[in-house]
């Protein structure tokens, strides 16, 4: 028997429309102005501008953090391997998916892209490939070979997603904690091979679907590291943030910090903060979605990686349903599939991508109608970064089911991570474990629906500042994205107003 | 000095109701499933622990469980296989076949375990495994003249937690070794190459 989360209460759907109908309607009748360029610097914040500084200057807290990234992630292979197979038991399965997976996501909101700084499998291959623990290798130990032209964009990683994402929800790697283990040790390969191989840091700039996630979500970030002041970049002539110093590394992915115009390939290294010889670059609080709403640039490849996630996102909630089961036993019976039922989910999985990727360009379509001065793939690539917000706001809003209301075995498996003599959860444990949140249960729903609804209102500023300032479309031209964007939060506000499968 | 009889049996009765309390208390917190202890759990007992996959083939909704959980090779285990019609929920009620096949790479082992009739709307088969290791459970049957081969996967004692450790090490180290083969390679036609160019 599964245990199911109850779905939004109904006032909390009422509230959601009635403020997303207001919101909606204020939109219309606003006018469009720029979003707020201020930005403030956490280095120099009371009390924690220190922090931030001692950050931006030394390597040891990263360095610190990174150890003991890398000794959980240790854990995991071991805990993984050698431990218990039952997944809620198990170390290995409990942290990596109840708690990393889904809190991975909700810290874009509060750090953007920061954990690429202590990615434990990008550390790993660095200490292997680089045979140092920090400082700058004077010694050639790589071969340094290009990426070949038509894999340096996105395109691998929304390939590696797909296949994550079927790993996860379709042969079931969640419940698994020796196929996480495995998971785990195909990353570390994966990254060492590719940064022994090719030149700067492939792996975390084209192919981890984990990084590019979370760079592409961090555009919507209101954290992010950035020049202090402009001027400064502007002025500089020696370029320490692109080349690195005698002590620090170049930007391993190639940016230099007075261009940069979005996250996407950020890795949060810090390189360009400790190398920088006016000490101009340091996180920065910023206005929310202000690289989605002007500064990011469209490409195709990114856009598809921002549909990608979208889908992906309610495609989750879709297959945590009561009648997600019932749905894939039926295409089972009709093409005679049997066992793990995996092609069934595989046919699934790519209609359900696909018809998110053709519900967009028909509305994409619609607004070639009335705007025909653009061709499809700038409006396509252009207004993607209107799903932005609200593939955000909906997985945040999912996972936090995911985080409070099913992560309460931590402690259990931080004092036994193997799992020893341990059972499966019986179902009154089960039950308790729904009961024993670790946040209020009249909390939760008010959390997720100002995520939709805020998701939403940035999606409308996306939407009306590309479509002004850019396409020059006026506010009548810009409905069919408009709909495309209520279409799509009205569908999410569904799947969370519905019970959800607890995964383990 | 010796202690007296009465003392020495005093002692004995008291560490005995001692040793009693503590096994009656250990026996409190026992994990008890349908008013029986869990200790009485094993392969010819129709409650948890078990591993359970549900399917669907054809005309039918296939239910398949493995007691225990997580068997062990030389340790006796059960299969218990439920059959049921999709549209009018109706048993399947004939013989089912049931075959292993060892999943390793590379073999086809393959051998039947038994043919069972339904008993109470379930099939059970017993097993018992020499070695360790991954295999598939076949159940053959056949209805309407329409034969059915539904596989489940069966794992016997725990995966080897050595050998993605060393296929791992062995990988990163051919791609290190290797990497650094080549880098010294390249210098030294580097080299080459500039000492025959000052010599030109």
């Amino acid at each position: 028997m599964t245990m199911l989360h109850a779905g939004l209460p109904t006032v909390w759907i009422v509230i959601a429309v009635l403020l997303m109908a207001a919101l909606l309607i204020g939109s219309l009748f606003s006018s469009t102005s720029a979003a707020n360029r201020d930005s403030f610097s956490l280095a120099e914040a009371p009390l924690i501008g220190g922090f931030f500084r001692y950050l931006s200057s030394r390597t040891t807290i990263l360095l610190c953090l990174k150890i003991l990234f890398v000794a959980m992630f240790v854990l995991i292979i071991v805990s993984g391997l050698m431990g218990t197979p039952i997944a809620e038991r198990n170390f290995s399965t409990v942290v990596t998916w109840n708690l990393w997976w889904t809190g991975i996501v909700i810290s874009v909101l509060f750090v953007g892209n920061a954990w690429c700084a202590v990615c434990p499998w990008d550390t790993i291959a660095n200490w292997l490939a680089r045979r140092r623990l920090w400082t700058r290798n004077r010694f050639e130990t790589r071969l340094n070979l290009r990426v070949p032209s038509m894999l340096r964009n996105l395109w691998p990683a929304l390939v590696l997603l797909i296949i994550l994402v079927w790993l996860e929800l379709g042969v079931g790697v969640t419940t698994s904690p020796y196929d996480t283990a495995l998971l785990a040790l195909l990353m570390v390969v994966s990254a060492t091979a590719t940064l022994v191989v090719f030149r700067d840091k492939a792996f975390c700039r084209y192919f981890c679907p984990v990084g590019r996630t979370i760079g592409v979500y961090s555009q919507v970030s209101p954290v992010a590291l950035r020049p202090v002041d402009t001027d400064t970049c502007n002025s500089c002539k020696t370029l320490d943030c692109y080349n690195g110093n005698e002590e620090v590394e170049p930007c391993p992915v190639k940016l230099v910090m007075g261009q940069l115009q979005e996250n996407t390939y950020c890795i949060a290294c810090g390189n360009c903060a400790r190398s920088c010889p006016s000490s101009n670059i340091s996180w920065q609080l910023r206005s929310p979605s202000i690289e989605a709403i002007q500064d990011a640039r469209p490409h195709f490849d990114e856009a598809a990686f921002i549909l990608g996630l979208l889908a992906f996102t309610s495609f989750h909630g879709l297959t945590m349903l009561p009648d997600w089961t019932q749905l894939v036993s039926s295409l089972a019976r009709e093409i005679g599939d049997s066992g793990q039922l995996l092609v069934t989910f595989t046919i699934l999985l790519v209609c359900y991508l696909f018809s998110v990727y053709m519900v967009y360009s028909v509305f994409v379509l619609l607004f070639k109608l009335v705007a025909p001065r653009f061709g499809f793939s700038q409006i396509y690539s252009g207004f993607a970064f209107s799903a932005l917000p609200l593939a955000l706001a909906y997985h945040v809003a999912h996972n936090l089911n995911h985080l409070f209301k099913e992560a309460g075995s931590l402690k259990e498996v931080l004092t036994n991570p193997m799992g020893t003599d341990t059972m499966p959860l019986s179902m009154t444990e089960k039950h308790q474990r729904t009961m024993d949140m670790m946040l209020s249960v009249d909390l939760i729903p008010a959390i997720q629906v100002s995520l939709l609804v805020v998701g939403f209102w940035l999606s409308l500023q996306v939407i009306k500042y590309r479509g002004e300032k850019i396409f020059k479309a006026s506010r009548f031209q810009q409905i069919p994205l408009v709909l495309f964007s209520v279409l799509i939060s009205l569908f999410n506000l569904f799947l969370l107003s519905q019970p959800m499968t607890m995964r383990m | 000095m010796d202690n007296p009889p009465c003392l020495i049996t005093l002692r004995r009765i008291v560490l005995l109701s001692v040793t009693l309390s503590c096994l009656s208390y250990q026996s409190v917190f026992a994990h008890h499933v349908l008013g029986r202890p869990a200790y009485s759990l094993n392969e010819d007992s129709n409650t948890p622990p078990s591993m359970s996959v549900e399917t669907q083939v054809g005309d039918f909704f296939v239910t398949y469980m493995v007691f225990p959980a997580f068997p062990k090779a030389t340790q006796p285990g059960r299969i218990n296989l439920y059959i049921q019609g999709i549209d009018e929920g109706r048993y399947f009620n004939d013989n089912v076949t049931f075959l292993v096949i060892d999943d390793a790479f590379f073999s086809n082992r393959q051998e039947i375990i038994g043919t069972q009739n339904i008993d109470d709307g379930v099939y059970r088969q017993g097993f018992v495994f020499k070695e360790n290791g991954e295999y598939l459970i076949r159940a053959h049957f056949e209805d309407n003249e329409v034969p059915y081969d539904i596989d489940f996967p069966l794992q016997i004692g725990e995966h080897s937690p050595v050998k993605p450790l060393v296929v791992t090490v062995l990988v990163l180290l051919f791609t290190i070794v290797g990497s650094n083969l080549l880098i010294g390679k390249r210098a030294q036609l580097a080299k080459f190459r500039a000492y025959r160019k000052s010599e030109t």
